[in-house]
Formats: structure tokens, C-alpha cells, sequence
């Protein structure tokens, strides 16, 4: 995939990868948030509020950037993500414990 | 130190730490340190909801219809919950605010406290649908043993930081002689360390001890059996994922030693004391759930389910405050709770629930079955 600067994010389509995987690409017309495309990729991930404030979606990354719409609440330290609430903005490596 | 209720210090409040510095003066929300309990009391206002808005009334129905081992299982988890709650409604305020030195925390503090209350009165609600009398059941819960040994542990931790919090601002720093004879020795590092294993016990107790009693209130509404009930739960629910967030904030902000570097090396003393304690919550909790089935199970839930559940949230608990996990469990045994769990699920508007003495505060005693014909939930 080229990474062009100038893509609109709505065009940009960032691979998701997993425990250094490939895993699949984040299609933003098709999933509001990384949790949604997750799911529907069959990766397992826990989730409870899915609205960034009881942090049971946290996960960690090891590299790549996310958007979220809205500033979460949960608690999460550096190098990791609420999925339930982003999108990823480049290409992203989630580890799972 | 003494506390009082508006201090002349011409303080910056940007300076103080969340607890233990300049009691707070003047109550101003324009500026915050940590911005995230500004967010939080925010949030917790936008989720406000009355128990009158959700109609309970077809519960009583299906309560009367329950065999004897289920109306065990639901009565006896209303009985926990409202000690949990009584419990909540009231401690945060009396045990943490004479401590708080930043507005925006003092103020997330008594927002927090105030929903715990709509909490309990929605218990009431509940209560006073399905029994005759509700005595009979609130009475209990100052009986119940299965109920009294959890109240200890969690009211233990608030009462001692109370305690010495009494101590401190009576006495100061050093050792003293009582009248009665008896020698204390009063510190300031003891008294940070009693808060610090309090606040961990609240998040144990609002994360992980609460879920049980959540599960057992789903599955019965996953039968589409007291439904009302479960609509309130939900409420609750949503409610209880803001308070565990506002403590695991504080416990990180207090590990980190950002504010008071004291924090951050008592946070590294009590590691092993704050595994202890969430273990120990978990042992209780699964011993509560074979409390509860003790005569039976029921459909879709039973004590090595629940068990497995406590375990799995256990680990999802700890992990977020840096703790390592205990349990082998990995997954989660009753994915639907999350459904349950997920608020874009929640209604809460008025106009959107089922609502029958909305804002009126009465409850028709004399609904029976055929008034409900035409009802759908
Ligand atoms: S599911 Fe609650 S923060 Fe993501
Ligand atoms: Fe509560
Ligand atoms: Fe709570």
C-alpha cells in the first residue's frame, strides 16, 4: 500500500496487524470505529460500554496512530488504544495478551 | 492539619495534589489539573436518570412466577447490592473529601456519591414492586451472614482511612498517649497509605464485585423475565463503568507520583497488598456465587459459570492498573452480559422507555396480569 500524505482519510484504507500479522485493512466506509472492523474480522477482543469510558476494550500497540471522534474517559497509559472508540489513521500493530 | 470547609490559603489550585495538600476554597471548574474529573462529573451528569422513569410493574409477575430457588437468587442479590450502595452513597464523601485538595476532584467526589444514592433508591423501587413488604428484605441484610462478612471488608477499608483520618487532624504527626492509656503513633505516610488501599478496594468493589449481581440480574432479563429490573441494572451499570474509570485514574495518577512523589513509592509498597485484595474480593465473590445457588441454578448461569466470569473480569480488572493477572481464564463465559454492558444499547430518554409513573412516583398496587395483556416489552 502507498502512503500517500495527501489521502483523504475516508480513501485510506490502514492494515491492521496482529501479534505481527497482517490481519485485514481498516475501511472507514465500512466500520465507525476499529472495534466494529475487528469484530468483523472475527478478532477477539472484550468490550463492554463500546463509548471510550469503562476501558474493558483497552489494547496495546506496538506501533501506528489512531483518531478517536470523541476524547475517551478510560484510563489508558501510553501505547495503548480504546478499539471501541478509534480509528486507526495509519497502519497499526495491536498485541494481545 | 486541620480541615476546614473554605480555606483563607491563597492557594493555586493547579499546584495542590489531589489529596492531602490545602483543603479545597473556592469550587471553580474553569481551569483543572486533571482535567479527566471535570470530564467525568460531566459524563455522570449526562447519564442522570430517575428509577420512577423505568416501569417495574410486570416483574411482580414474573417474581410470583420464579420457583423458590430463583426468587433466592434475585432477592438475595438485591440484599448485596443495596448494602454495596448504602455503602457508596455515603463513604466517598465522608471518608475522601476531608482529604481532597483540587475542586474538580472534591466535586466528582460528591457527583459520584449523589448517583450511588439514585442507585439505592431504585432498589426501593424495585423492592417495593415485588414484596409486600419491603422490611422483610431490608431488614435482613443487617442479618444475613453471607451478606454481613462482605460488608466488613469493604467498609473496613473506609473506616480505618476515617479513622486515622480523625486521628491525624486531632492529634498531627508523632506519637501520643491516649486517655485512656493507650500510645498511637500518627503519621502522615500511614494515613496516604490507608487511602491508597482504600481507593483500590472501591475499584475492586465497583469492578468487579458489582458484576456478579449484574450477570445474575441479565440472565434472568435474557429468559425476558423481570425485565424491569434488569433496565435499571443497566442504568447502574453504566453508572458503576464511570466510577471504576474515576478510580483506576486516581490509583494511576497517585502511582505515578506526579503529584506527590510519597504516592508513587507507597503505590510500589502496597503492590503486593493490592493483588491480595483483588484476589481476595474474587474468592468472595465466587463464594457468594455458590451462595446464591445453593439450591438450585438457573438457566443459562451457574456457579462454575459465574465463577469463571469473576475470574475472567478479575484479570480485566487488574490488568488495567498494571497489576498482573491471577486467573488462567482468558475468556469472557457469557459474552451476552456484554450486550447488556454496551450503552449505545441504554435508553434512557423518557420518551423511549416503557414508562408508567414516570415523574409521578406512585406505584399501582393493583396491576395484575390481564392489565398487562397488551403490553409488550
Ligand atoms: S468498550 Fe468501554 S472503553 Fe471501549
Ligand atoms: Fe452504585
Ligand atoms: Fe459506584
Amino acid at each position: 500500500m502507498t502512503d500517500n500524505p495527501n489521502d483523504k482519510p475516508s480513501t485510506k484504507r490502514p492494515w491492521v496487524f496482529i501479534q505481527g500479522q497482517q490481519a485485514f485493512q481498516f475501511d472507514a466506509q465500512q466500520h465507525d470505529s476499529l472495534l466494529e472492523a475487528m469484530e468483523a474480522h472475527k478478532v477477539p477482543v472484550h468490550f463492554e460500554c463500546r463509548s471510550g469510558y469503562c476501558g474493558a476494550c483497552r489494547t496495546t500497540t506496538l506501533d501506528g496512530d489512531v483518531n478517536y471522534q470523541h476524547q475517551p474517559i478510560a484510563f489508558i497509559r501510553k501505547g495503548e488504544i480504546l478499539p471501541c472508540c478509534c480509528q486507526p489513521t495509519t497502519d497499526i500493530t495491536l498485541v494481545q495478551d | 492539619m486541620k480541615y476546614t470547609t473554605f480555606s483563607r490559603e491563597q492557594n493555586d489550585a493547579l499546584k495542590e495534589p489531589m489529596f492531602f495538600g490545602n483543603p479545597v476554597n473556592v469550587s471553580r471548574y474553569d481551569q483543572q489539573k486533571y482535567p479527566i474529573f471535570e470530564q467525568l462529573i460531566e459524563k455522570q451528569l449526562s447519564f442522570f436518570w430517575r428509577p420512577e422513569e423505568v416501569d417495574v410493574s410486570k416483574d411482580r409477575i414474573d417474581y410470583q412466577s420464579l420457583p423458590a430457588h430463583e426468587q433466592h437468587i434475585f432477592i438475595s442479590n438485591l440484599k448485596y447490592q443495596t448494602l454495596l450502595d448504602s455503602i457508596q452513597g455515603r463513604s466517598p464523601n465522608v471518608a475522601l473529601l476531608p482529604l481532597v485538595s483540587i475542586p474538580e476532584l472534591e466535586t466528582w467526589i460528591e457527583t459520584w456519591a449523589f448517583s450511588e444514592t439514585i442507585h439505592s433508591r431504585s432498589y426501593t423501587h424495585i423492592i417495593r414492586n415485588i414484596v409486600k413488604d419491603p422490611s422483610e428484605i431490608f431488614d435482613d441484610i443487617v442479618l444475613n451472614e453471607e451478606i454481613l462478612k462482605r460488608a466488613e471488608d469493604i467498609s473496613g477499608y473506609y473506616d480505618e482511612l476515617i479513622d486515622a483520618t480523625r486521628q491525624y487532624q486531632e492529634f498531627g504527626e508523632g506519637e501520643h498517649t491516649l486517655p485512656s492509656g493507650e500510645t498511637i503513633t500518627v503519621s502522615l505516610r500511614a494515613l496516604k497509605r490507608k487511602l491508597y488501599m482504600c481507593v483500590m478496594s472501591v475499584n475492586v468493589l465497583e469492578a468487579i464485585r458489582f458484576y456478579v449481581s449484574f450477570a445474575c440480574s441479565f440472565a434472568f432479563a435474557e429468559r425476558e423475565l423481570m425485565e424491569g429490573n434488569a433496565k435499571i441494572i443497566r442504568l447502574i451499570a453504566r453508572d458503576e463503568a464511570l466510577h471504576l474509570t474515576s478510580t483506576q485514574h486516581m490509583i494511576n495518577i497517585m502511582a505515578s507520583g506526579e503529584d506527590d512523589p510519597e504516592m508513587a513509592e507507597i503505590a510500589i509498597e502496597c503492590h503486593q497488598d493490592a493483588i491480595e485484595v483483588f484476589r481476595f474480593a474474587a474468592e468472595q465473590e465466587k463464594a457468594w456465587a455458590s451462595y446464591l445457588f445453593k439450591d438450585g441454578s438457573m438457566i443459562g448461569l451457574n456457579e462454575a459459570i459465574l465463577s469463571q466470569y469473576v475470574e475472567y473480569i478479575t484479570n480485566v480488572r487488574m490488568q488495567a492498573i498494571g497489576l498482573p493477572k491471577i486467573f488462567e481464564t482468558s475468556e469472557n463465559p457469557i459474552p451476552w452480559i456484554n450486550t447488556w454492558l454496551a450503552s449505545d444499547s441504554v435508553q434512557v430518554a423518557p420518551q423511549e422507555v416503557e414508562v408508567s409513573s414516570y415523574l409521578v412516583g406512585q406505584i399501582d398496587n393493583s396491576v395484575d396480569v390481564d392489565d398487562l395483556s397488551d403490553f409488550s416489552l
